[in-house]
């Protein structure tokens, strides 16, 4: 195989990989706060991509209740992202507000939260379906621009051109981890979020106002979700309201790989994935969804914390 | 009359297999478990039905009454099969863990489905032929499994092995120390739903008359754990009334929706929104009904006041 | 299937700890600890907080492994089984915290505790074959026989979960003797109770012994109860033996009451 497929398949694989590791990272933070696994995240991951689309002043199709909606502005791309990812991070709040808070008032088993969310992300689907239609949507060509549609790291006789949009993703998901890794790692914000995590009592007792934490969590977390599904959304295409379903079933293999709770994990795992994914030669490629399933069940069966999670140990 | 049964009739058998799907996702539930891998098993079962009677059995007119028993138990074999070699890796994981690993077990099954050659890849098998004349005489075929279904659970949860499974459901580190091997038990129930998945599995794709992967899908998975969980975790009655009535619901909308005089979006909403509803049925069910709507309790005193009515009566005829 | 049950004989011990070890990470919660159980005998495990009690506990019943150390069930070596396997060999216990079948009734607990001598399987059970019913009806009959003896007769019926803090104590120990065990290992089985109960808890567990030739080891906190019911007592601190023997001599103990009371 020459360098050039190698170092190709293989920087598809970071690009993907980065993104899964986003989105996972979202999927994981919230476990770790709550011990749950919040099913709607694929959902907003999927509003994410509508609302920095609309923000975009780009049109939907004739479909659903708000046929050929179009927003009357027109926002550059990076600025849709942002705003388009906040939106979807308040949309996690209130549905953190809605549906999660009054299950954990009433302490109940948290696999109750875990099937409220499932209703969660059946909502959110079917509404984006309801409103605006069911088809697919590109964003348009000019989305990063006056950048070319690739650039050349190699010599004019060697070219390795890599495409715009896998350096933006780079750029974006790298900002974004280094980002969040220092504020939770270094700043007092994030010690109390890790604190609130290890041990909500405790973290409460030293006056900890853990709700609050709990809600930045669920922004933080949707945040993500839609600043992966823009991502995914700009760089392919949005194919459909279910776009997130099947990436909410991937960052499930992503998050067992890395570790439930485990922040490093999250993006080793994203990066395995993706990298895995990109290396599946092109005649098995309907099987390359199978790869991160597998993979799933094979670190389930052999070491379900993952690779970077902790044994829980149960009290007797 | 007549005619509206037969009109009726596809719901009915609709509404029988839904809540046969239930009762196999409620047998691994018995045990605390939950397990979202009964449509897996569901599309094997069509699966074997779908090649049997396209690819290997090939007949004229209507399909072989013994045939279809046929492919029933070979389904039902196959299930067992699948479900002991999954069941047992995979019941030694707990509470999401678990849930995880059969939503991983149904689409790595569903991703081989759209694949194979001998699935039909993506568009499926068509033309699976008809065991009956018409669609009520699937009756003889799905009245009894649900009768048999309901008999065998009604009499699970007063013996033995029954009593087993509630108690490692309760409180498995107990049930261990009173002599109960959790795997063994977990695994039967895991095996049975399975098996009741499998054959449900054969007559739907006899009944639908095409079988593809869509049948066997995390969605479908979504929808009957609703069906189970609003209609009622601590009794068999809640996910075969549960299995039954989320079966029913498109119907039901759908004919509310044409009710006159009615506002243009609400009755676009009872439409299309179908699935919406779904969604906020499960979010209130989780808030205000967490052991569902057909609990024990309401059992117990529905029975009670039957039988102090019924004794009412008869003092009344003295 | 009740196979295998253990049977004291002259030369061997019910129950032979013999330098059990346990270590999660860096702490070590029971440190080689080695002792005896007679036959028929009532032995009491004391210690502060903390000790590695109920940890020891857990080791006998097989619910974590040891690090290191062997436990034998008369000559069976037991310290590698899985806990239904270390119920079959006779061997019953009680939780510190009571873990009941919360939504079952009382009788359904205790039935439950039955499982092992009733002999009805998945398909016996369901085709309501003679010998399974025979076997459910006794399974029946013993566990209303042992309500009843723990004197919760009249609340056969209620949830367990709905029942008095004292009554649910009292289930466990009906429910650990449907085991038909040879040990009962009980675990503050006095804890909650007023002076008043805990004396007639100790007559009650010492009319257990006779009647169903029990080996009894129990922790308890209430050092006045053990030093009267127990024949021997050990004490654990910091998860080593640190006094084995008989109530008199572990009472005056320096290192016990040390352990206790701390130096001045």
């Amino acid at each position: 195989m020459d360098i050039s497929l190698l170092l190709q398949n293989f920087l598809n694989g970071l690009s993907i990989g980065s993104i899964y590791a986003i989105f996972a990272l979202g999927y994981t933070l919230i476990f770790s706060i709550l011990g749950i696994i919040n099913f709607a995240h694929g959902a907003l991951f999927t509003l994410g991509a509508y609302f920095t689309y609309a923000l975009m002043g780009e049109a939907f199709g004739f479909n659903g209740l708000l046929a050929n909606l179009q927003l009357p502005i027109k926002l550059p791309f990076f600025l849709a992202l942002l705003i388009g990812s906040t939106l979807a991070g308040f949309v996690g709040v209130v549905i953190e507000y809605i549906a999660f808070r009054p299950l954990r008032k009433r302490k109940a088993d948290p696999l109750l939260t875990v099937v409220s969310s499932l209703g969660v992300a059946l909502i959110i689907v079917n509404l984006i379906q309801y409103l605006v239609g069911a088809e697919s949507y590109t964003f348009p060509s000019n989305t990063y621009g006056n950048l070319p549609a690739a650039i050349n790291f190699g010599s004019s006789d060697k070219p390795i051109p890599i495409r715009t949009v896998q350096i933006v993703i780079f750029v974006v998901c790298g900002s974004i981890l280094s980002l969040l890794t220092y504020a939770i790692n270094f700043s007092r914000f994030g010690k109390a979020m890790r604190a609130v995590a290890e041990d909500q009592v405790t973290a409460s007792l030293l006056g900890i106002n853990t709700n609050l934490f709990i809600v930045s969590t669920f922004f933080i977390s949707s945040f993500l979700a839609g600043l992966a599904g823009t991502l995914v959304g700009s760089s392919v295409s949005i194919s459909g309201p279910y776009l997130g379903i099947t990436f909410g079933l991937k960052g499930l293999a992503v998050i067992v790989l890395g570790g439930l709770g485990s922040i490093p994990g999250a993006v080793l795992g994203g990066l395995i994935i993706g990298i895995t994914e990109a290396f599946v030669p092109a005649d098995y490629s309907a099987y390359k969804d199978a790869v991160a399933f597998s993979i799933l069940l094979m670190m389930l069966l052999i070491k379900p914390e993952g690779l970077l999670g902790r044994r829980f140990i149960q009290k007797v | 009359m007549v005619n509206l049964f037969n009109d009726y009739a596809p719901l009915i058998i609709s509404m029988i297999l839904g809540a046969l799907l239930g009762i196999s996702l409620y047998l691994p539930l018995m045990t605390g478990q939950l397990s979202l891998a009964s449509p897996g098993f569901y599309a094997v079962g069509g699966y074997v039905a779908a090649i049997f009677s396209t690819k290997i059995f090939l007949t004229s007119g209507l399909y072989p009454w013994y045939l279809l028993l046929l492919e029933m138990a070979v389904a039902a074999l196959i299930s067992t099969l699948l479900g002991l070699v999954v069941g047992i890796p995979v019941l030694r994981l707990r509470g999401i863990y678990l849930a995880i690993a059969t939503i991983a077990f149904v689409e790595v099954l569903r991703i081989f489905s759209l694949n194979l050659e001998i699935t039909g890849g993506a568009v499926g098998i068509f033309g699976i032929p008809q065991p009956f004349n018409n669609t009520l005489e699937y009756l003889w075929v799905v009245l009894p499994l649900l009768i048999i279904s309901s008999i065998i659970l009604y009499r699970l949860e007063n013996i033995r092995v029954g009593k087993a499974f509630i108690a490692i459901r309760e409180d498995e580190l107990a049930a261990e120390a009173m002599g109960i091997d959790p795997t063994h038990y977990k695994v039967l129930a895991f095996t049975l739903g399975a098996i009741l998945a499998g054959v449900s599995g054969v007559i739907a794709a006899h009944f639908l008359n095409t079988w593809n992967a869509r049948q066997g899908t995390f969605d479908a998975s979504i929808i009957y754990l609703t069906s189970v969980l609003i209609g009622g975790t601590r009794t068999f009655v809640g996910p075969i009334l549960g299995g039954m009535m989320f079966t029913a619901l498109p119907e039901i909308l759908r004919s509310l929706a044409n009710i006159p005089n009615l506002p243009l979006w609400l009755v676009g909403f009872l439409k299309d929104g179908r699935l919406i509803i779904f969604g906020v049925l499960i979010v209130i069910g989780t808030l205000f009904f967490p052991q569902g709507l057909v609990t024990p309790d309401l059992f117990n005193n529905f029975s009670k006041l039957m039988r102090t009515g019924l004794n009412k009566v008869r003092l009344k005829k003295i | 299937m009740m196979n295998s049950v253990i049977k004291e004989t002259d030369s061997q011990p019910m129950l032979a700890v013999k330098q059990i070890t346990r270590r999660f990470g860096g702490l070590v919660a029971v440190n080689e600890v080695s002792f005896d159980v007679h036959n028929q005998e009532i032995f009491g495990l004391i210690g502060p907080n903390g000790a590695g009690k109920t940890t020891l506990f857990n080791l006998i019943t097989g619910l974590i492994e040891p690090s290191s150390g062997q436990i034998f069930a008369q000559s069976q070596l037991i310290s590698q089984l899985k806990p239904h396997q270390i119920a079959a060999k006779g061997i019953a216990r009680t939780f510190q915290n009571i873990r009941l079948f919360g939504e079952l009734s009382a009788l359904e607990n205790v039935i439950v505790g039955r499982h092992l001598h009733a002999k009805s399987n998945f398909i016996t059970g369901i085709l309501g074959l003679p010998q399974a019913n025979q076997a459910e009806k006794k399974a029946k009959q013993k566990a209303q026989e042992l309500i009843e003896l723990v004197g919760l007769g009249d609340r056969l019926l209620e949830k367990a979960k709905n029942l008095s803090y004292g009554d649910q104590r009292r289930l466990e120990i009906a429910r650990a003797l449907a085991l038909e065990p040879s040990i009962l290992l009980l675990d503050e089985p006095a804890a909650g109770m007023n002076p008043n109960e805990k004396q007639v808890l100790s007559k009650f567990i010492r009319d257990l012994r006779t009647q169903f030739n029990l080996t009894i080891i129990l922790i308890e906190h209430h050092v006045p109860l053990v030093m009267g019911l127990c024949d021997r007592i050990a004490v654990l601190n910091f998860g080593k033996l640190i006094a084995l023997g008989q109530p008199e001599i572990v009472r005056n103990d320096p290192a016990v009451i040390e352990a206790y009371l701390g130096v001045d």
